[in-house]
């Protein structure tokens, strides 16, 4: 019988730098190409982010600046990737593009988040004590016996 | 005769047996310097070996706290052990280094674009591997330099 594995959600960062003087319709485009790619090879694009012009570290295509786009794409399986990137390969306005998954990340900071609240939950919390407060742990000076005698 | 085979005595110290003592004292003070074992050398006759024992202790003077672990200073070298410094990100709990952030990534990297050893910012090995793995993401993606030219 085959097993059913729970397919996880992967995460992907996609960041990919058009040409400094790109149309913002291109830019546009090339969106929805690659929403559309996605959408059919059962992805998601959740989050497109336009960070304009920007200066480059280094010349890339013998340019100093380029327009950045970044994209957060959820999908059960990697193949779509490679799809996006080979889209962005063949684009024209594209010099330099890079993907990142980040789902592994991403549940390892939720794990040590949890570790660290769960640690906290269990410590008892030591009241904190003023200093103008008297320390309620002196123990009375007047105990000794008198009768020493 | 004794000239030839003592050419520079010391200091003879008794000089009714002079022709005596300066044959022992001679190989003595020859050898003093050979063995530290004798106690002789840093009292009474031996000039030219005792301020070299008292330079021998120099350095303890100079490290005050007894340092301990990867910046203990070396003799003779300069001491780059400073003040204790603490882990940026354990103290601002940061579980994820973000590549996206280039002003932050900034601070732990170079003027020529080499990432910064551990002892110099004070982090833990953790997140110094993961800040050389989103610094090394930025560079690809044109976020942060490889070198600059000085």
């Amino acid at each position: 019988m085959p097993e059913m594995q729970v397919m996880e959600d992967r995460i992907y960062d996609l960041i990919f730098i058009c040409r400094p003087a790109t149309p913002e319709e291109e830019i546009n485009k090339i969106v929805a190409t690659l929403e559309h790619s996605a959408g059919e090879h059962g992805g998601k694009i959740e989050k497109t982010e336009r960070w304009g012009t920007r200066r480059l570290a280094y010349r890339v295509a013998k340019h100093r600046e380029g327009f950045y786009v970044y994209m957060v794409v959820r999908a059960t399986q990697g193949d779509i990737i490679k799809e996006l990137e080979r889209r962005l390969k063949v684009s024209d306005a594209v010099i330099k593009y890079q993907t990142i998954r980040l789902d592994e990340e991403l549940k390892r900071q939720q794990k040590l988040v949890h570790r660290r609240e769960r640690r906290a939950a269990r410590r008892p919390r030591k009241p904190v004590a003023a200093p103008s407060s008297p320390p309620q742990q002196a123990p009375p000076p007047v105990e000794q016996p008198a009768q020493s005698d | 005769m004794s000239d030839q085979q003592n050419p520079a005595p010391p200091v003879p110290p008794d000089p009714q047996a002079a022709p005596e003592a300066t044959a022992p004292a001679a190989p003595e003070a020859k050898a003093a310097p050979a063995a530290p074992h004798s106690q002789g050398p840093s009292r009474g006759h031996s000039g030219p070996g005792g301020p070299r024992r008292e330079g021998f202790s120099g350095p303890r003077r100079d490290s005050g706290p007894r340092p301990s672990g990867p910046g203990a200073p070396r003799r003779g070298k300069r001491q780059y052990f400073r003040k204790k410094k603490v882990c940026r990100f354990c103290v601002e709990r940061i579980d994820f280094i973000d590549y996206k952030k280039g002003d932050m990534l900034m601070a732990f990297v170079q003027d020529r674009g080499k990432i910064l050893p551990r002892r110099m910012t004070g982090t833990c090995s953790r997140h110094q591997r993961w800040l050389g793995e989103a610094i090394k993401r930025a560079r690809n993606i044109a976020l942060m330099p490889f070198a600059t030219e000085l």
